[in-house]
């Protein structure tokens, strides 16, 4: 029964895992209908409409056995093929397909073409699911795009942009005039008292809740029991040692005398000092410094018993 | 024979010392200094000596394009380097010192976690400082983590908000870490009194190992909910603990612990020292990163001091008062800085251990630091 709701549960994280990193992620995220005579030049030197994909996730995805199309009543119109290495998209990273009206161009090429009013779909390997779309408005003038900006700090939600837009194929739109999260920290706290104050309260925050966590939780709690002289038993071996406050206090000497010793030295030699220490009851503010631990002989480290015999 | 004096020009081409400049000699010297100062004065010798001899590995003037270079993708010394570059190294670093660190110090005096925070003043403070001389914002908070004093940490956040000062970052990290004992003792003494010195902190009591194994867990998830950014380190941190607490994962804990943290100790320190190269490394700007590296230092122990002699005034019971020599621990150079409080302590009354006490805002400090380093990262990353 265990096993079995072990490999339930890593089944559900693994699939957990994979739908993080699946081609819903991926967005159309800017359109070029008509371009004028500055447009992209495509691998065959033509100037064709052109589809950007963008992956919004943190991971990589293959977008190679989607389907590209115009038409809702056929989405399986123009396939991505499934065995180029290329069709891989790094995060938050984008990539260009021509519409250049034939399919057999060439990976990143379908086969219609763009005009304004179509709407363009991205649709999943399955050839059902709509992964997103993107509708070109009749009135886009030649040379202009329409794109989809982020709303939100994650970069999650997209939105499509009614004013035509400048193109800016395989670049994150809105990145051109984006400033550096540093760059933007020196506008609005340009001598760094803001986050100076924000930070130190974070870290004492951070801090006070764990100190706070513990008082409440056990320090508390067990100085109370200390107060209330609650004595604990354990059982060495055959012996009986009761640890009252007294002996939890000759222990901790006993721990910071080792140390006190073992500093530049070796960590079981200061164990072994601490245990010796307070077995032989022998705690005090001064010590020798010198422990010596004696070897006791068993059947199980006895050379003469283990050793094997040479021949004679 | 014209052949063989031809090959031989071109044999001295490729020599050292063609290629040979001031600069490669200067980080030569240094490197050496590390060495000598880590074996002579045994001062992080750990640390200093794969640093020292990275410095002079890195520093050695060669013929470019020969695919041997730190910098020089694909080279061996470049894949090692990518744990740097990528960050790779630290995280696992604070795996072992996860697996290494007891936390019991903290558990039985829960309010020495206070001190942890405070002495975390030393990198804002050079963050400030570093604004302040014209720094930009990502390149400060780099240079300001160094007042956390702590290595791996300054390695992963000046890799992600200042990749360039990184080797210069390490460098003076690492080397006023080995520095802590002269740093802090002056400040420490400068900044307490006599009887200040002379207080007795009560025996802190013993912890469960309930409580050890809860510590962890909960340290986890309260910081990392806090400050997401700083889960790699934090993450690590406390996995780490939890290998060792447990008591059923020993084989995991002592490979964390021992072999692993010893391998990426020993690749961070040679790589680190190896990124140095003089000319990247010859600055203006690396001799102002030393610069603020130490002033963060000092910044830090003494906000540890006086945060101590703060927290005294609240606390009515003479009994319970804390002795202001271990607030120079809440730097978290794990264990010297503790291990100067120690020695200060005892010079002055050699009954007097706060060794046990210190320990406490010390290791309460690499969560502080690796907490500051998380929100620097999530502001200026």
């Amino acid at each position: 029964m265990r096993k079995v709701l072990t490999s339930v549960l890593v089944l559900l994280v693994s699939a957990l895992a994979l739908k993080a990193q699946n081609v819903s992620d991926l967005i159309i995220s800017e359109v070029l209908a008509q371009p004028d005579s500055t447009g992209i030049l495509d691998d065959y030197g033509r100037r064709s409409g052109w589809v950007e994909l963008y992956n919004k996730s943190t991971g990589t995805v293959n977008f190679g056995g989607c389907y590209l199309t115009d038409d809702r009543s056929a989405l399986r119109k123009s396939p991505i093929p499934k065995s180029d290495l290329r069709t891989k998209l790094g995060p938050r990273q984008t990539v260009l397909l021509y519409c250049s009206g034939n399919g057999h161009d060439g990976t990143f090429y379908a086969g219609f073409t763009l005009a304004p009013g179509k709407t363009v779909y991205l649709v999943s390997n399955d050839g059902r699911t709509i992964i997103d779309s993107l509708q070109i408005p009749a009135g886009l003038p030649v040379g202009k795009s329409v794109i989809k900006l982020a709303e939100d700090i994650r970069q999650q939600n997209f939105e499509t942009v009614h004013e035509p837009a400048t193109p800016s194929p395989a670049i994150v739109n809105g990145d051109q005039n984006a400033a550096t999260k540093g760059e933007r920290m020196k506008e609005r706290d340009p001598h760094g008292w803001i986050l100076t104050v924000v930070s130190v309260s974070v870290v004492f925050c951070a801090l006070a809740i764990l100190w706070f966590l513990f008082w409440l939780l056990f320090d508390r709690s067990a100085k109370k029991k200390a107060k209330e002289g609650t004595s604990l038993s354990k059982t060495k071996g055959k012996r009986t040692v009761t640890l009252g406050e007294s002996e939890e206090s000759a222990v901790a000497a006993a721990i910071a005398l080792a140390l006190d010793m073992e500093q530049g030295g070796d960590r079981y030699a200061a164990i072994a000092a601490a245990v010796h220490l307070y077995l032989s009851e022998s705690v005090h503010d001064v010590e020798p410094g010198i422990v010596t631990i004696r070897r006791a002989e068993s059947e199980w480290n006895n050379k003469s018993l283990i050793f094997r015999k040479l021949p004679r | 024979m014209e052949h063989i004096f031809e090959s031989l020009s071109q044999f001295w081409e490729y020599t050292g010392f063609a290629n040979c400049s001031w600069q490669n000699l200067v980080m030569i010297a240094i490197g050496l200094v590390f060495i000598t100062l880590a074996i002579v004065k045994e001062w992080e010798p750990m640390l200093l000596v794969p640093i020292g001899f990275g410095m002079i590995v890195g520093n050695i003037p060669m013929f470019p394009g020969l695919n041997i270079g730190v910098y020089e993708d694909g080279s061996v010394l470049n894949i090692l380097y990518q744990g740097v570059k990528q960050g790779w190294y630290p995280p696992l670093i604070f795996l072992g010192i996860g697996a290494m660190t007891d936390f019991s110090a903290l558990i039985s005096q829960p309010r020495l976690i206070l001190i942890g925070a405070a002495a975390q003043m030393g990198i804002f403070g050079a963050y400030l400082l570093a604004l302040l001389m014209g720094f930009a914002p990502n390149e400060a908070g780099a240079i300001g983590i160094i007042g956390g004093a702590d290595g791996p940490t300054a390695i992963f956040l000046s890799s992600k908000l200042a990749p360039d000062l990184m080797g210069a970052i390490a460098v003076s990290a690492y080397s006023y870490m080995a520095l802590v004992p002269v740093i802090q003792k002056p400040i420490m003494l400068l900044l307490t009194t006599k009887k200040e010195r002379l207080i007795h902190m009560p025996t802190p009591r013993v912890v469960s190992k309930k409580e050890k194994i809860i510590f962890p867990i909960v340290g986890f998830l309260i910081t990392a909910f806090i400050v997401p950014s700083g889960l790699p380190l934090l993450g690590m941190l406390f996995f780490g603990n939890l290998l060792k607490e447990s008591g059923v994962t020993k084989r995991l804990a002592n490979t964390a612990s021992g072999p692993l943290i010893d391998v990426v100790t020993t690749l961070i320190g040679l790589t680190v020292g190896a990124s140095t190269q003089a000319d990247k490394f010859i600055s203006v700007k690396s001799i102002l990163i030393f610069g603020l590296g130490l002033l963060s230092f000092v910044i830090a122990t003494t906000s540890g001091v006086l945060f101590v002699k703060l927290m005294n005034l609240f606390i009515a019971n003479p009994a319970k008062k804390i002795n202001p020599l271990i607030g120079n621990a809440g730097v978290s150079a794990v264990p010297d800085s503790a291990r100067v409080s120690e020695v200060v302590g005892r010079e002055i009354d050699p009954t007097n251990h706060l060794l046990m006490h210190a320990m406490g805002p010390n290791v309460a400090g690499v969560i502080g630091s690796a907490v500051a380093a998380g929100i620097l990262l999530s502001f200026l990353g």
